[in-house]
């Protein structure tokens, strides 16, 4: 136990020790790297999609070349989008390192534009000073909210998981209740407030009837979270906590005090893009009006790694696809959710190593034994992914197409059940499992070819390239475990 | 018809309509007990609930009858409830990351199903409901209402009667000694996630195939985690539990009467609060009176001495 500690403190140390290094030295190369590696993850993510399109019978070129011209046409959509995003990205970033997970930021956001429509509307003030007074008061509301769940946590040990979430229907139940009674406009179908005093509003930018002021807000915030947290004192202490509250405590730092200051920030950026949002964009609080982008906030911010200005590229990334979204709908057919499946798929590989490491410190046995033995647990690992897909994909089809084919479903879901058999005996730490994928991944080939003689074409290809990489990865890992006697799991 | 409070088909319709929300409440909830006594968070009730109410529908489908899409139900939530354990016990991982990836799962998967099945989006065709018995003053009675009310004797005494419920709540407690005393702490807490899943399962059921009689694309709408609020606010026990899940089901009854009964219209305004009653109780519970005192090992895989 002693020397798991130590252990633990000396990776403290590392952690800390490498951002700090990265900063000086070497950050042109770093930023390098991990900006190859998140254009690579988005080819990738695209390629994935388009095999998904292919299955379900649209052209992915005339999908793409909708999307990247329905974007380019209103490149001020994409920023108009990432105004807010940028914002409750950084909030769930800086909770995250602080080790915290904010997810209730939908529910700060919707106090901070509440509390800024409320001053918007009733208080008079001057042009200039109104919006700034109304985001102001609307980051330090949003700021309280995050504030419970800080205390809650440090004082009481209650998980801010449970905490931010429940505070988080609060909050929009309560903005729901203030806007469909006693802030209603009279007369409206739809509850909505009085549209703001226009001394209030932010002012466009760029000559663009969506674009507002709120952008450079975000570029501000997303600067000064940068130099809070690298630059300043609390900034290093919440990082410290973050990466290991037991050596940062033994360190002397008081981690109580940063858990509730990461929470308050965390509410605060929150807020601010709430009150951003109603003094740029709608001018008058909407029920509903946010659709989710306080939620959206935690993908910007594992896809833009955690820091700041990775967050800002994300949020625009996202801004692109969703400017994009509506033509590619129109032109090629394409559903707008097919942009949520690119998002996850982007940050699914962005974040893959982030999130192993991650999942290595949260004591996943499999993440620990992939960040130390790589070249051996890799092959395994992603073995026992793709049984795992393959038995989605067996069942999946099959079940979907359970109505119209029996013969073709008894096919995949029988091929399904032997890929889950195979990711099983895997995860039972079996070695059988590795030629039971080796058969699944044959099966789909041949599955592939039957597809092709009795003119489903559609799946062929997703099947046969299911199979093919398959084949290899269970031949490697046969091998790996046979041969060189590898044990699963791997011993700690 | 004027109806008045003490028309009796107002309070059957009362009692009947707050049995009828209560129901999966209690039945999450109750699982939700087992799982969290043994020592581990089950943030993931809200997707198991979904999982079930949508393999009900698909089960009652395809044979015709509605016990076995109950089965299906209980099927799927138990493997749900194996998923979670395997990764939260057997490999150690985080626990609220799973529960939340269980949400994210059944809420995809239960969407896409209802496409790739049915070829509709967001709502799947009527089935047929489960059978009901009707009672004077309690309305029409479902199996799965029945079993809401024999669950309460049966986890009271399987938790604090039975050898079984006594190493849940030592793994729960403190589970080196149950280590000590020769029970495998893995087994015991997996058993309790699967329980878990398996309830909270039927209480999703009951929302599609015992009050409804179809799948409509996130009809849980929540309910998981105001049991989750039951479950915190009951303080893990069965009698709270159940009288938590009991007055949850009677907030939204009161919400539904607003619609229904002109008496109540003046709450109309307030609906939100009501609402928002479960929530506030949970914070209120938890950290400010502090009545709310969770087990001792709740959300710490257990490893052992030698292992770590």
């Amino acid at each position: 136990m002693i020397e798991e500690q130590k252990e633990l403190e000396a990776e403290l140390v590392d952690a800390v020790a490498e951002e700090e290094e990265g900063a000086f030295e070497n950050i042109f190369w770093r930023i390098l790297t991990e900006l190859g590696w998140a254009l690579g993850s988005i080819i990738i993510a695209f390629l994935v999609s388009a095999l998904i399109m292919i299955a379900i019978g649209r052209d992915p070129i005339v999908a793409y070349s909708a999307l990247l011209e329905g974007a380019l046409q209103s490149p001020d959509l994409i920023f108009a989008w990432a105004t807010p995003l940028i914002l409750t990205g950084l909030s769930v970033a800086l909770a995250f390192k602080a080790g915290l997970f904010n997810i209730g930021a939908e529910g700060q956001l919707y106090i901070g534009s509440m509390v800024a429509t409320l001053i918007g509307i009733y208080i008079f003030l001057p042009i200039i000073i109104h919006p700034f007074v109304c985001l102001a008061i609307g980051t330090i509301c949003g700021a309280l909210w995050g504030l419970v769940p800080g205390l809650l946590k440090a004082y009481r040990g209650t998980h801010e998981v449970v905490s931010t979430m429940m505070l988080s229907f609060v909050a929009i139940l309560l903005t729901e209740f203030l806007v469909s009674g006693p802030l209603r406009e009279p007369g409206t179908p739809f509850p909505q407030t009085m549209v703001l005093l226009p001394t209030s509003w932010l002012p466009n930018v760029f000559f663009s009837p969506i674009l507002h002021a709120g952008i450079f807000i975000s570029i501000i915030a997303a600067i000064f979270v940068y130099f809070f947290l690298s630059r300043t004192v609390s900034g290093y202490e919440i990082r410290a906590v973050g990466q290991n509250p037991f050596a940062a405590e033994a360190a002397g730092i008081n981690s109580k005090k940063q858990i509730v200051l990461a929470l308050l920030m965390s509410g605060g950026l929150a807020g601010l893009a709430g009150a951003g949002e109603i003094l740029g964009q709608y001018r008058r609080f909407i029920i509903g009006w946010s659709g989710g982008i306080g939620f959206d906030g935690i993908t910007v911010a594992v896809l833009g790694l955690n820091n700041p200005f990775g967050v800002i590229l994300a949020a625009v990334f996202f801004g692109f696809l969703r400017a994009g979204a509506v033509a590619m709908q129109t032109q090629a057919g394409v559903p707008v959710e097919m942009i949520l499946i690119i998002q996850g798929l982007v940050v699914l590989f962005v974040a893959a190593p982030k999130l192993i490491k991650w999942l290595a410190k949260q004591n996943f046995a499999y993440a620990k034994w992939i960040v130390k033995k790589p070249t051996n647990a890799l092959p395994l690992f992603l073995t026992a992914i793709l049984s795992l897909t393959g038995a989605f994909i067996g069942f999946g089809v099959g079940f979907a197409n359970l109505r119209s084919d029996l013969v073709f479903t008894a096919q995949l879901v029988g091929i399904g059940a032997l890929a889950l058999g195979s990711f099983a005996a895997i995860l039972m730490k079996r070695r059988e499992g590795f030629i039971t994928a080796l058969l699944t991944s044959i099966a789909w080939i041949i599955l592939a070819v039957l597809t092709v003689i009795y003119h489903k074409g559609t799946l062929a290809i997703p099947l046969s390239i299911l199979g093919v990489i398959g084949v290899l990865l269970s031949l490697i890992s046969s091998f790996l475990v046979y041969r060189k006697g590898i044990l699963i799991g791997g011993v700690l | 018809m004027q109806s008045s409070f003490l028309n009796p088909l107002v309070i059957t319709w009362f009692i009947n309509s707050t049995l009828h929300f209560s129901t999966p409440l209690v039945l999450a909830a109750l699982g939700g007990m087992f799982s969290e006594r043994s020592g581990v968070v089950n943030i993931g009730l809200e997707g198991m609930m979904l999982m079930g109410a949508f393999m009900a529908v698909v089960g009652t489908f395809f044979s015709g009858n509605p016990w076995i899409g109950l089965l299906a139900a209980s099927i799927s939530g138990g493997i749900l409830g194996l998923i979670h354990g395997l990764i939260s016990v057997q490999m150690k991982g985080n626990q609220i990351v799973s529960g939340a990836g269980i949400i994210l799962f059944a809420t995809g998967f239960t969407s896409f199903m209802v496409f790739g099945i049915w070829g509709i989006r967001g709502i799947t065709p009527s089935v047929r409901q489960l059978p009901t018995v009707t009672f004077p003053w309690l309305g029409a009675i479902s199996p799965l209402m029945v079993l809401m009310f024999l669950m309460l004797p049966i986890s009271w005494y399987t938790l604090y009667r039975t050898p079984f419920g006594m190493r849940l709540r030592a793994a729960g407690e403190d589970p080196s000694t149950l280590d000590t005393a020769g029970v495998n702490v893995q087994t015991t807490r997996l058993i309790g996630v699967i329980l878990s899943g398996i309830f909270a399962a039927l209480g999703g059921a009951h929302l599609s195939i015992g009050f409804g009689s179809r799948f409509v694309e996130l009809m849980t709408g929540g309910r998981g985690f105001i049991a989750l609020a039951a479950l915190i606010f009951g303080n893990w026990n069965p009698l709270g539990v159940v009288l938590s899940g009991l007055f949850f089901g009677f907030l939204s009854t009161l919400q539904g009467s607003i619609d229904v009964l002109p008496e109540f219209s003046f709450l109309a305004p307030y609906v939100q609060f009501i609402a928002m009653i479960p929530y506030v109780s949970v914070i209120i519970a938890l950290g400010i009176i502090r009545r709310s005192i969770p087990p001792k090992a709740i959300g710490v895989p257990y490893i052992k001495e030698r292992e770590g």
